[in-house]
């Protein structure tokens, strides 16, 4: 008795552990779209932020079936740092298996994909022109002159700044519209002297203001070939750490930990201004109390550096497509939609607030209207006009690893280390971490 | 005769069944443990991004001791070690001791309580955390409120603070855990010794010290060396609640891994090397644990 037991058990045993082991291959394979031929015509798509990339992915998947009804495109959401994961350990176990056939990837970190999986990653050459997008989407989304990505939003970057302030400490927003950082922080002086508010926010852990400061001077924190780290004899990144310095010298800087910090402190009214991407808008109109008391300027530049301009990006993404099953629909999904329908980018714009690349989407109607939050100022154009001045750099492989480095570094020279040494001993540890 | 082969027969059977038993597990255990960690080993003689890796022998193992955010990182781990780990032992012991007296009232209900920490979510727990020590946060306003400090304690913003932070939250977090196996060691400990000790006229220090401390030491044996083992390995504390910052003054040695690996250009070659930095490190503290703590016991 006892033993038919434990046989029985052991047959339990044996058959759920290949019950699971049925169970597990089922799900692989409904979250892999081309693993046969019969559902070639199927596409997964991976993205994150559903308020915006899925948003405007649903919007391009409704255009092209409405056309291509035998397709059918599964769109997956998934946290950003989840996709990377994903991705990473999916394209480094070398099987195909659970990958989608498009996925967003960050500018930032897309030369690192394309240059860790070579071949992981489908030619759209055939598909898109890359001269149709803004030319500084050119450098992340290709390489060795081939085109990977379609570029999708720009993260072109603007001085949001609180009217209502401003003119409490004499200023207009004329006077904006071509000052330096130096100015900037003066005008943050005069601003904390009669409002009591402070001028920006910044997150010690996040240098993106360092990074909007050496885009518009056309440099980064790696050289052009995008390997080597440029930071010891990199004179635009030793000015953004003086201004940066500078800013928290002058007291006119609040200091906030994460993003719900951060938006509080623009929806309280904590700080007068905040230079960063356009995608913070639907962030700073979701306080609609305060319609009207906003606008937006042009981003300073830096004083020491001719090369700097009144434009630059934080952030911004782009779609790949994968080189697996399906890969001829998914760039053609793409080409048709991201990469030539003009209507769909003003649908984007409207409904979700996406301002893309596409040079051509800049001319149509929604891209020249108004916006009353921003006291009736036309917004997008002006963002749009802006992203074709963005100096395109090589964002190359190791942008985040180095910015660890300068995050240590940015606090030993607050605390008084000399810039030189600094920036030098920022170049040796980066030059012995990078490898 | 014929039935003492029936037995030997049978017993040779459930001799059978009991070894099949043994053996799903030690093939699950080969294949999801031990299989990884050699190719773990194998991967970390290899070097470069992504699936671009090459052999490159040891240069993996003397890139770490140059490598001044992998240095960091052992040195915040090591300072968490030696503060936080003390501490929790000796607060578990003492709360253990205090549950453990006969005379208490509600004595479930204290238990609960302490043990409830260690079944919330890592990740929840450490961002409840991260909101109670903000800047405007509870425990700054009611530090404030009581006129103790001035100006609002930059627990998560500053070098310092962040560390205190992270300890407190892992104290709050294991403490409860490491009570439970004091409680049960001191549950086994015969009543008689502790009555004879006060027949002598042993005070309740001494019977702790003479009797409590030594007979729960293969317990605290135990206790360290787990902990020390989890904190080496401390990840999700520090990666919700401070990321690692103020730039990387919290950082831990799993959060280089996952950087390595996830937040950088993959670099899974040199990840690996750090993990079995870990394994390394986690040998040798047992061993000398054992040196100092369990060589009486054999």
């Amino acid at each position: 008795m006892k033993k038919t037991f434990a046989l029985l058990l052991m047959c339990m045993l044996i058959l759920s552990a290949c019950g699971a082991n049925g169970g597990n291959k089922n799900t692989a394979d409904t979250g892999n779209a081309g693993g046969n031929t019969e559902a070639a015509k199927e596409i997964t798509i991976w993205a994150w932020d559903p308020a915006f990339n899925i948003a405007a992915l649903e919007v391009a998947k409704a255009q092209y079936t409405a056309a291509n009804p035998d397709v059918k495109i599964n769109i997956v959401e998934y946290a950003q740092n989840d996709i990377i994961q994903k991705l990473n350990t999916g394209l480094n176990s070398g099987t195909t298996k659970g990958l989608p056939n498009i996925v967003l990837i960050e500018d930032y970190r897309s030369q690192g994909f394309l240059q860790s999986y070579k071949d992981s990653f489908y030619d759209l050459s055939n598909s898109i022109k890359g001269a149709d997008f803004a030319d500084y989407k050119s450098g992340p989304t290709s390489l060795d002159g081939k085109q990977y990505g379609i570029p999708f939003d720009s993260g072109v970057t603007g001085l949001y700044v609180r009217t209502d302030y401003l003119e409490q400490a004499g200023y207009k927003l004329s006077d904006l519209q071509d000052i330096t950082w130096n100015d900037y922080i003066e005008i943050g002086k005069k601003v904390k002297d009669k409002t009591g508010k402070a001028l920006i926010t910044l997150d010690p852990n996040d240098l993106g203001l360092i990074r909007m400061m050496i885009q518009s001077a056309g440099s980064w924190y790696l050289t052009e070939d995008g390997k080597t780290p440029n930071i010891a004899d990199n004179a635009a990144l030793k000015e953004a750490f003086e201004v940066y310095k500078n800013l928290t010298d002058s007291n006119v800087a609040n200091v906030h930990a994460d993003w719900s910090q951060f938006v509080a402190a623009l929806n309280n009214g904590d700080v007068a201004s905040v230079p960063t991407g356009n995608w913070i808008t639907p962030s700073i109109t979701a306080a609609a109390d305060q319609s009207g008391k906003w606008a937006v300027a042009p981003l300073p530049k830096l004083a020491g550096n001719d090369k700097s301009v009144h434009a630059s990006n934080l952030g911004g993404s782009s779609w790949y497509v994968m080189n697996v099953d399906g890969k001829e629909t998914a760039a053609d999904f793409m080409a048709k939609t991201f990469g030539a329908d003009t209507e769909m980018y003003q649908k984007l714009l409207t409904d979700i607030g996406v301002i893309g690349t596409f040079k051509a989407a800049a001319s149509g109607e929604a891209y020249g209207q108004a916006n009353e939050f921003f006291g009736g100022q036309k917004v997008v154009s002006d963002f749009a006009a802006w992203t074709e001045q963005i100096p395109s750099v090589n964002y190359g492989v190791h942008t985040y690893a180095i910015e660890d480095i300068l995050i240590v570094e940015m606090q030993n020279y607050l605390n008084g280390k000399a810039i030189d040494k600094v920036l030098s001993d920022a170049q040796a540890q980066a030059e012995s971490q990078i490898k | 005769m014929k039935s003492a082969n029936a037995t030997l027969h049978s017993r040779r059977r459930s001799g059978l069944t009991g070894w099949s038993f043994v053996l799903i597990s030690v093939i699950l255990i080969v294949i999801f443990y031990f299989y990884p960690m050699v190719e773990a080993l194998i991967l970390s003689f290899q070097t470069g991004t992504g699936t671009n890796l090459v052999f490159t022998g040891l240069d993996n193992y003397k890139r770490l001791f140059q490598d001044a955010t992998f240095i960091t990182s052992v040195k915040n781990t090591f300072i968490y070690l030696l503060v936080q780990v003390p501490v929790m032992i000796v607060l578990a012991l003492f709360i253990s001791v205090l549950l453990n007296d006969s005379k208490l009232k509600f004595k479930g209900f204290f238990r609960t309580a302490i043990f409830l920490p260690c079944v919330t979510s890592l990740v929840a727990y450490s961002i409840v955390f991260k909101y109670l020590f903000a800047g405007n946060g509870l425990v700054n306003t009611f530090l404030m409120k009581l006129h103790l400090i001035s100006a609002p304690i930059e627990w998560i913003t500053d070098p310092f603070w962040a560390k205190i932070t992270i300890i407190i939250a892992i104290t709050w977090r294991w403490t409860g855990y490491n009570m439970i196996f004091y409680l049960s060691a001191l549950q086994n400990i015969d009543n008689s010794i502790y009555e004879a000790a006060r027949i002598d006229g042993a005070s309740a220090t001494r019977q702790f010290f003479g009797i409590t401390i030594p007979l729960l030491r293969p317990i605290i044996l135990f206790t360290s060396i787990t902990s020390t083992i989890g904190t080496l390995q401390l990840f999700d504390e520090v990666m919700n609640i401070t990321k690692g910052g103020p730039g990387n003054a919290t950082q831990t040695i799993s959060q280089y891994i996952y950087n390595l690996s996830f937040k950088y250009s993959a670099d899974f070659g040199y990840a690996a090397t750090v993990s079995y930095s870990i394994v390394i490190m986690i040998i040798l503290l047992s061993f000398l644990q054992f040196k100092v703590a369990g060589e009486k016991n054999g």
